[in-house]
C-alpha cells in the first residue's frame, strides 16, 4: 500500500470517529562515517520512518506516533491519539486549518542530485582525519566524520492539505587534540552543504588546526568587565538559547518574560533582527510552516523596538493576532513555534571602527544547555577565545567564565559591523556585534 | 471523567515474557549472513518501546502524548571497524540488505564461526508493578501533578506559573549475537517533574523538583506531591530574591544528590573507554595512579534496585556490575564496553549502553557517585572564609580530551566567615577534571542520588548522579559580582 493510501486510511478513521486531524510522515536515510588512525572506524547506514498523528475532537487535542507501520499499529495510532485527546483541557484556539493546498518544495534546490559515491565519502573521511593527524603536535583527531542525510516529510490533513518537502545535507567535521609538553587543547569545526562537491576539506582541516594550535597557550585573564565580541558561531548560539523571548506560545503560556513588551524599546536602537525563511542559501529556508501556512520575512526587533513575536494559528488566535508562519510540528511533538533562520541587519561600523581598542573575542561557550535561564535572562557560561586589540588577536584565553543577563545585554551594544556571516550550520546570518560591560571571571 | 487507559497490545508488542520480537530463525539467518560476509562479530538489537507523556500547565492538562518506537539495529565488527545500520522493518531480507550495503567495501571470506544461540534472561532486579503496557494511569498521574501544582501555588502569591510533567517508558529489548547470545529485558522508567516560576514585578525566577526511577507508576507511593510543589516553589522564591553571585576562584560546598554532577562531568566521562581508547581522555594512561584527593572514592553501579540509572543487562547483553572507579584517590577501573575491552585490554564492566536501536552501543555511566565520607556540613561551611554553598545544581558538560568541564549552580548561597549569608543568582563553575578531583577535601555523610539524562556518543541514556555534600577547596565561580 502506498504512503498516500495509508494516510488516507488513517485520516478516514479519524473522520469516522467524529474528529479532525493531520498526519506527518517522516522518512529518512543517512550515511555516517568516522575515521581513526588512517582507517575507517565507523560506517553507519540508516533508514527510518515514523507516523505522527494529531487529532482534535470536542476542542481537545491528542497526539500519538508510531515507528511501526503495520495496519494494526496505524489503527492503534488513531485510537491512542483520540484517547489522549479525551484527557486534555479544552483548547478552543487549536484547529486543523482549512487548507486544501497541495504544497511541495523544489528538489533541485533542497535535494539536488549528487553523483558522489560512498567510496568518495569514505575517502574524504580518511583524508580529513589523516591530514589533520599529520600536522605538527596533533596527538590525534578523536572526533571526525562525514555525513550524508536525506529526509522527506509528508503532511496530510482531514481538511485536504497535502504537503511534501524533501531535503538533503552533506556535512563534515573534525576536532583536533594537540599536546605540547604539559599543555593541551582541543577545538573543532564543521561544514555543511547541499552537495558533496561543495564541501571544502582543506579549509576545514587548516582552520581546525590553526584554531587548536592558537588555543594551546591559552590562559586566564583578570576578572572584570570587558567589551565582548561573540564570533559567528557563538552569537547565533546565544540568541538560540534565549529564543523563548520571541515565542508566541511561551507568551500564551505566561512564561515569556517579554510578552508585554511589544512596541517597547528592548534593545539598543542599532539592533534590527529579522527572521528570514526566504534566504535560499541558509538551511532554515522554508516556503511553508508546520501547518502549511506560507512563510515570509518577519522583523522581530526593529531599531531596538520589539515588533513581533512568532506564532502558529493557535497562539495567534489566543493572543488576538494572525499566524506568522512559524508553526512547528514533528511526528513526535505537539504544535509549537520556532524560528526559521535569523538575520541581524548589517550596521554601519567598518571592522576598523567596530574593533578599535581592547575586547574579548569569544570563540567557544560551554554550558549553553545548563548555564542559562531564558525566563529570567540570567546566564553564566564557560568561555574561551582571544583578548584582542584593534582587530588583532593579542593572546588566547581559556578557563574563564562570562556572566550576565541576556535581556540587559541587548541594551549594551557598542556597535554592529557592516558585513554579515553565515554560521557553519547556516541557520543564522549575522554581522559582528560588539557588546560592552560584561562580567568575565578569570 | 473515569478513564481506563491501555496501550493496545498488537502483534509487535512483546508483553508475553520470553516472546521474541524477531523470530529466532530470522535472527539466525541474519547473523549467519553477517558472519558470511566476513565480520568478526555480528549483533542484532531489537527494541520496541512504549512512551506516555503528560504535561500540565496552570492547573490544566496541557497534553497527553503517546507513542511506539520500534526498530532493529545491526552491528558488524571488522577488526577495529564498526559497521552499524538500523531499520523499522522486521523482514530478514531488509536486514540482510543493510548488511550487504554496510559490508560492500569489506567483503572477505568468513573469519569467525557463529555459535548457536543459548537463550537466557536476566533475573529481574528492578521489579515494576504499574507498567505502561498495563495501564498508563493518566488520572492518577494528573491528580499527582495537579496536587504538586496546588502545593507550589499555596506557598506564596509570587508563584505565577507552574509546569508539570510525567513521562513513563516501557522499553523491551532483545539481543542476538554471533557469540551465541540471545537475551531479552524489559526496562520500566518513570519520571515526574514540577517547575515553578516566581515573579515579582519585572523579575522572574524558576525552581524545579524531579523524582524518577527504574520502576512503574507505583513510584506514586514513594513520592509526595506537597514536597514536590513546596521544593520547586522554595527554589524559585530563593532565586527571586538572590543577589549577584561573586566571581573568581574560591572554595565551594556542593550539596548532595544532583551535586554529584561534578563527578559525572569532571571524571565519569573521562573514564569511559569511548574516550580512553582514543587517548582522548586525560586519564587514559593513569590506571593505578592517584588521580584524586584520598578523600575521594567513587563508584559506577548498575545494580542498585529500581534506581534511575540501573539496568539488569547492558545493551550488549552483559550483566551489569558495581564498578569501583576510584578508591581512596587511586584510579581502579574504567567503564568498559565490548569494543573498549578489545581496544584497551581491560575487562568489560557491563557498561555498553545506547539510547535506542538508532545507536551503536558505547561505554556509558549508570548510577555514578562519590561514596560518603565523615565530614559534617557545619565543618565544611565553617572552614570557608569566603566562598559559595551550591545547594542545587543543574547540568554540565565536559571536553574529555582536555578535561575542561562546567556545571551550573541553580540554587546558591554566599558564605563568609564560616556562615551561610544570603542567596546568590545562578552561576557556572568551571575547572578541569584532574584539578578538581584533587581539590575535593571533605566529603559528608548525607548521601543521596538524583536522576538525569546523559547525552553522548550513543545518545541520551538515563543516569543517576550522587554524592554526599562535599567541599571543593578551589574552583572558578562564574558570577556577575
Amino acid at each position: 500500500m502506498s504512503l498516500t493510501d495509508q494516510a488516507g486510511q488513517i485520516l478516514e478513521h479519524v473522520r469516522a470517529q467524529g474528529a479532525e486531524g493531520d498526519l506527518i510522515v517522516d522518512q529518512g536515510e543517512a550515511l555516517s562515517l568516522k575515521a581513526k588512525e588512517g582507517a575507517l572506524e565507523e560506517h553507519k547506514v540508516t533508514s527510518s520512518q515514523v507516523f505522527g498523528l494529531r487529532v482534535i475532537k470536542n476542542q481537545r487535542v491528542g497526539t500519538a506516533y508510531s515507528e511501526a507501520s503495520d495496519p494494526e499499529s496505524l489503527k492503534a495510532l488513531v485510537d491512542q491519539a483520540l484517547m489522549n485527546a479525551s484527557y486534555a483541557a479544552v483548547e478552543p484556539f487549536e484547529t486543523i486549518l482549512p487548507n486544501k493546498f497541495s504544497l511541495t518544495t523544489d528538489d533541485q534546490i533542497l535535494s539536488p542530485e549528487d553523483s558522489a559515491s560512498v567510496a568518495d565519502k569514505i575517502a574524504l573521511a580518511l583524508d580529513i582525519e589523516s591530514s589533520l593527524a599529520g600536522k605538527p603536535h596533533v596527538k590525534n583527531v578523536p572526533y571526525n566524520g562525514v555525513q550524508d542525510m536525506q529526509g522527506e516529510r509528508r503532511v496530510f490533513s482531514t481538511a485536504g492539505l497535502t504537503a511534501r518537502s524533501k531535503a538533503r545535507s552533506v556535512a563534515c567535521y573534525a576536532y583536533a587534540l594537540i599536546e605540547s609538553g604539559e599543555q593541551n587543547a582541543m577545538e573543532g569545526l564543521g561544514q555543511v552543504a547541499r552537495r558533496f562537491d561543495q564541501l571544502d576539506p582543506t579549509k576545514l582541516v587548516d582552520a581546525t588546526y590553526q584554531n587548536t594550535l592558537d588555543m594551546l597557550e591559552g590562559s586566564s585573564i583578570p576578572s572584570g568587565k570587558y567589551d565582548i565580541v561573540f564570533d559567528e558561531e557563538m552569537l547565533p548560539s546565544l540568541f538560540s538559547v534565549f529564543a523563548l523571548m520571541f515565542s508566541g506560545k511561551s507568551a500564551k503560556d505566561g512564561v515569556n518574560p517579554l510578552r508585554d513588551k511589544l512596541g517597547e524599546q528592548i534593545a539598543d536602537e542599532q539592533l534590527t533582527l529579522v527572521d528570514r525563511p526566504d534566504h535560499l542559501e541558509g538551511f532554515g529556508y522554508a516556503l511553508f510552516d508546520g501547518e502549511g501556512s506560507p512563510t515570509a520575512a518577519r522583523p522581530l526587533i526593529e531599531q531596538g523596538v520589539f515588533s513581533s513575536m512568532i506564532h502558529n494559528s493557535m497562539t495567534a488566535a489566543a493572543l488576538g493576532t494572525v499566524s506568522t508562519g512559524h508553526a512547528t510540528r514533528g511526528p513526535k511533538s505537539t504544535l509549537g513555534v520556532g524560528l526559521h533562520q535569523i538575520e541581524i541587519v548589517a550596521g554601519e561600523h567598518t571592522a576598523a571602527s567596530l574593533l578599535a581598542g581592547e575586547y574579548f573575542l569569544i570563540t567557544d561557550l560551554t554550558g549553553l544547555h545548563s548555564g542559562a535561564n531564558p525566563v529570567s535572562g540570567e546566564f553564566s557560561f564557560g568561555a574561551s577565545g582571544y583578548l584582542c586589540r584593534d582587530g588583532a588577536r593579542v593572546r588566547p584565553v581559556r578557563g574563564v567564565t562570562v556572566a550576565g543577563n541576556f535581556y540587559e545585554l541587548l541594551k549594551r551594544i557598542a556597535g554592529i559591523g557592516d558585513t554579515q556571516y553565515w554560521n557553519w550550520e547556516k541557520p543564522a546570518l549575522l554581522p559582528t556585534v560588539r557588546f560592552y560591560d560584561l562580567a568575565v571571571s578569570g | 471523567m473515569n478513564h481506563v487507559y491501555s496501550l493496545n497490545r498488537k502483534k509487535h508488542e512483546p508483553l508475553v515474557e520470553n516472546e521474541a520480537m524477531l523470530d529466532v530463525a530470522s535472527a539466525e539467518g541474519v547473523i549467519d549472513h553477517g558472519i558470511g560476509v566476513g565480520a568478526n562479530f555480528a549483533e542484532l538489537f531489537i527494541e520496541r518501546s512504549l512512551t506516555n507523556t503528560i504535561s500540565t500547565l496552570s492547573q490544566q492538562v496541557q497534553s497527553v502524548e503517546s507513542g511506539i518506537d520500534f526498530g532493529i539495529g545491526v552491528r558488524l565488527v571488522f577488526g577495529t571497524k564498526v559497521l552499524y545500520g538500523y531499520t523499522n522493518k522486521t523482514e530478514s531480507e531488509e536486514l540482510k540488505r543493510i548488511i550487504n550495503e554496510l559490508a560492500a567495501l569489506d567483503l572477505r571470506d568468513p573469519t569467525a564461526s557463529k555459535i548457536a544461540f543459548n537463550f537466557s534472561k536476566p533475573d529481574e532486579a528492578h521489579p515494576a508493578t504499574l507498567r505502561l503496557s498495563g495501564d498508563a494511569e493518566v488520572d492518577s498521574k494528573v491528580a499527582y501533578l495537579l496536587a504538586a501544582d496546588t502545593a507550589a501555588r499555596a506557598t506564596s502569591n509570587l508563584i505565577s506559573q507552574t509546569r508539570g510533567g510525567c513521562r513513563q517508558k516501557e522499553q523491551h529489548i532483545e539481543i542476538f549475537n554471533s557469540e551465541g547470545l540471545h537475551t531479552q529485558d524489559v526496562r520500566n522508567y518513570i519520571r515526574a517533574t514540577l517547575t515553578a516560576i516566581a515573579a515579582d514585578g519585572q523579575e522572574q525566577a524558576t525552581g524545579m523538583w524531579s523524582d524518577g526511577g527504574l520502576l512503574g507508576w507505583e513510584m506514586r507511593e514513594q513520592v509526595d506531591p506537597k514536597r514536590t510543589g513546596d521544593e520547586a516553589a522554595r527554589q524559585a522564591l530563593v532565586n527571586l530574591g538572590a543577589k549577584a553571585c561573586p566571581s573568581g576562584r574560591m572554595p565551594v560546598v556542593i550539596g548532595n544528590g544532583f551535586g554529584g554532577v561534578i563527578f559525572h562531568e569532571a571524571c565519569g566521562h573521562l573514564l569511559e573507554t569511548t574516550s580512553v581508547a582514543k587517548k582522548a581522555s586525560v586519564f587514559h594512561d593513569k590506571m593505578g595512579e592517584m588521580i584524586a584527593n584520598e578523600a575521594v572514592s567513587a563508584v559506577d553501579d548498575g545494580t542498585m534496585n529500581n534506581e534511575w540509572g540501573s539496568i539488569n543487562i547492558d545493551d550488549e547483553g552483559m550483566a551489569t556490575q558495581h564498578t569501583q572507579l576510584i578508591k581512596d584517590g587511586k584510579l581502579t577501573s574504567f567503564l568498559v564496553d565490548r569494543l573498549g575491552a578489545e581496544q584497551t585490554g581491560f575487562e568489560r564492566t557491563g557498561s555498553g549502553r545506547r539510547e535506542s536501536y538508532k545507536y551503536a552501543p558505547a561505554s556509558r555511566m549508570r548510577n555514578t557517585f562519590i561514596e560518603p565520607g565523615t565530614a559534617s556540613f557545619d565543618d565544611m561551611i565553617g572552614s570557608i572564609d569566603r566562598g559559595i554553598y551550591a545547594a542545587q545544581m543543574g547540568g554540565g558538560s565536559v571536553q574529555p580530551g582536555t578535561g575542561e568541564f562546567n556545571f551550573a549552580v541553580t540554587e546558591g548561597y554566599y558564605v563568609e566567615k564560616g556562615k551561610v549569608q544570603y542567596p546568590v543568582k545562578a552561576a557556572t563553575l568551571i575547572s578541569t577534571g584532574p584539578a578538581v578531583l584533587k581539590e575535593i577535601s571533605m566529603v559528608g555523610q548525607d548521601f543521596s542520588l538524583a536522576c538525569g539524562m546523559c547525552g553522548s556518543i550513543s545518545g541520551a541514556v538515563p543516569t543517576s548522579v550522587g554524592q554526599a555534600t562535599l567541599k571543593v577547596d578551589d574552583i572558578l565561580v562564574g558570577g556577575q559580582g
